[in-house]
């Protein structure tokens, strides 16, 4: 009996020091050992064979659609043209008042066109992928197609569950624990260069330890536009997994809630190495407030930028929603950042309806692999002439531009709530003011 | 799309395939949208329709929505008056009248086709099914269309009415005497009305990169 517990203590030790100098020294020191490299190309290799072998055994069925943006083909057109269009076969001029019936026949078919697919709702689920990556979870049609097939799915399901799973786990945690000691520890040197310089230190080594904890394959792209010192840096988002992507790079000041929990603990030991902004629950709804402490952090030049999600909510990827401009308007210099995930190795959308934070943390941790590019863009400022909606909408499309995601007027909001009063009736004025518009004669 | 394309309820959708004439990947496609939009559940309400932000936007939304309770709507002879929440089955049907036109249909099936379409449009409006479209559901759907909020007043909203419903009142009746009173807009003046109109071409789903034709097994 002894003999085996001095085994499995000894098994464990030696995982504990392969760990240790394979992983998580090149993450301490920032370079790479290219375990993960070809790691990833074994993966890209199967994953082609995989699809390849699917190919073949589909090719009785019908055609299959390849995945477009859009379902249907909507009317482009603005309203005036389309108007122009219905009323060509109308049988003689009016009488008075320029409407006729099928007028609302344009109505009715947009009606139909946003039952059948809409804008907005589509941005709230996970996007779906042309061919299968192996995981159940991004396929709804599977089902059977051949042994061989079916053989390395299993075996992709062990190696993920009891291989990398554990493994990224221990990361995860020893990272975590790591960044908690060290900022700690960080936290009680005297203010100057050398804590300036540790704490950066530790912020990255532990931010690189998590992203090896969840397989993370980053490509940054424009190096040179990185982020500096006194600026905002604004990045679209998609899960909470983009800090750690983000902070792989670079140190950035967090802003947001005070949690309770591990969170809270994670953000109070931060807090105490370099300063970030952390607001109660309360303070936020006060916007001056969460403004004027912005500005403050920013106009000091020692503090690092601090980094803002304007579309407050996490979004799937395959879009940009509407910025909220309290970003904008805090003056500084804006540095736009473009997150991308590549959706082949693993679904990293955060869809809070469906999953809570531990559920969505295990399934990274399942996944294969994570892998994104990022786009550092060249520094904007607000314009003489700009308002900061408009500010925000420029800064918006170009990070959409880069990363190659549509970019859409509609607020990230409506996952949770309902259109403004004020959406509903446009549609009515523009027709209205149409219909009367034309017609100077009508009097009653 | 995966790329493993065949459907799980093939045998239910045969049915309703040859009832809605849409092909199994038009189903498919609509099938995901009602779970959608139902919240994986069978059956879809009235509120249902309401988390869609487009449709909210809608000046006539409420007649649309109202069109997927109809029963008129779906295809069953005579049956009137509506119902609460709704099936996928009922939902393609009513969504089957706007289903894009086979190129190969001879002139008579174009001409029920077209039928179909219209008596929809129409049923969408006569919303006592009396079979006519009253003076007072046309003032309805004029107010409806131009603007609730006051930009149109009431009084100009129905101006423009009664002057549309005397155009058509003109056209369909010819010339009336001073106290014969138009009753309304029966489904033959509609019709008449809407001659020149374009309703297959214009009253339809465009659906993109599908093969509309059905699988053959």
């Amino acid at each position: 009996m002894d003999d085996l517990w001095a085994i499995t203590l000894w098994g464990l030790k030696t995982w504990l020091y392969l760990l240790l100098a394979s992983i998580m020294v090149p993450a301490m020191f920032g370079f790479s050992l290219g375990v993960s490299e070809t790691y990833m190309t074994i993966l890209v290799k199967t994953l082609e064979w995989a699809t390849l072998k699917m190919r073949k055994n589909t090719e009785g069925h019908a055609l299959k659609a390849s995945r477009s943006s859009s379902l249907i083909q909507r009317g482009n057109d603005s309203m005036e043209k389309e108007f122009e269009e219905l009323r060509r076969s109308r049988p003689k001029q009016p009488l008075g008042g320029d409407f006729t019936f099928s007028d609302s026949f344009y109505f009715t078919r947009q009606g139909i066109e946003s039952i059948v697919e809409d804008e907005v709702t589509q941005r709230f689920s996970s996007e779906e992928l042309v061919s299968w990556n192996l995981l159940t979870r991004t396929n709804n049609d599977f089902h059977y197609i051949s042994l061989k097939l079916t053989l390395v799915y299993g075996l992709g399901v062990l190696i993920r569950y009891c291989i990398l799973a554990p493994l990224r786990i221990t990361l995860a945690t020893i990272g975590l624990s790591w960044l908690v000691i060290g900022t700690s520890a960080v936290g009680l040197l005297p203010n100057g260069r050398i804590k300036t310089w540790l704490s950066e230190w530790v912020h990255l080594m532990c931010y690189r330890i998590c992203a090896r904890g969840l397989s993370a394959a980053i490509q940054y792209h424009n190096k040179e536009n990185r982020p500096r010192k006194g600026g905002i840096c604004v990045a679209n988002h998609t899960s909470p997994i983009d800090i750690v992507i983000l902070c792989n790079d670079g140190c950035y000041a967090m802003v947001g809630q005070i949690h309770g929990g591990l969170m809270g603990v994670l953000q109070r030991a931060m807090v105490r190495s370099c300063p970030h902004v952390w607001f109660e629950r309360a303070e936020m709804k006060d916007r001056h407030l969460v403004t004027k402490r912005l500005t403050d952090h920013v106009n000091d030049k020692t503090k690092l930028p601090i980094l803002i999600f304007p579309e407050g909510t996490c979004v799937n990827n395959t879009s940009v929603m509407m910025f909220k401009k309290g970003s904008f308007e805090i003056g500084g210099t804006i540095y736009p950042v473009a997150i991308k995930y590549d959706l082949k190795f693993g679904d990293a959308f955060w869809n809070s309806s469906k999953y809570n934070m531990v559920s969505y943390l295990l399934r990274m941790m399942t996944s294969w692999a994570l892998v994104c590019d990022v786009w550092y863009l060249p520094p904007m400022h607000q314009q003489e002439d700009e308002d900061a909606v408009r500010f925000a909408n420029r800064v918006k499309s170009a990070i959409a531009h880069q990363g190659g995601l549509l970019d859409l007027q509609w607020d990230g909001g409506l996952k949770r709530a309902k259109v403004k009063e004020s959406f509903k009736e446009e549609q009515q004025k523009q027709y209205s003011s149409m219909v009367v518009g034309d017609d100077s004669s009508n009097s009653d | 799309m995966g790329a493993l394309n065949s459907l799980p309820d093939e045998p239910q959708y045969v049915g309703l395939a040859e009832k809605t004439g849409f092909s199994f990947e038009q189903i498919g496609i609509l099938h995901k949208r009602f779970k959608q939009l139902s919240n994986n559940g069978e059956t879809l309400r009235r509120e249902d329709f309401n988390t869609i932000p487009d449709l909210l936007c809608n000046p006539i939304r409420s007649e649309i929505i109202e069109a997927f309770f109809d029963r008129r709507n779906f295809r069953q002879t005579d049956a009137v008056g509506t119902v609460h929440e709704i099936g996928f089955g009922e939902f393609l049907l009513v969504m089957s009248h706007f289903r894009p036109p086979s190129i190969r249909l001879d002139d008579e099936q174009k001409e029920v086709i077209r039928m179909e379409k219209l008596r929809f449009l129409f049923n969408m409006h006569d919303t006592d099914n009396d079979g006519t479209i009253t003076l007072e559901e046309y003032r309805h759907v004029v107010e409806e269309l131009l603007s609730r909020s006051g930009a149109l007043g009431k009084e100009t909203a129905k101006g423009i009415a009664d002057a549309a419903m005397l155009e058509v009142a003109s056209i369909s009746m010819g010339h009336m005497e001073p106290d014969e009173f138009y009753e309304g807009i029966t489904f033959e003046h509609f019709n008449k009305l809407l001659k020149e109109f374009e309703v297959e071409s214009r009253m339809n789903i465009r659906f993109m990169n599908m093969d509309t034709t059905t699988l053959c097994k």
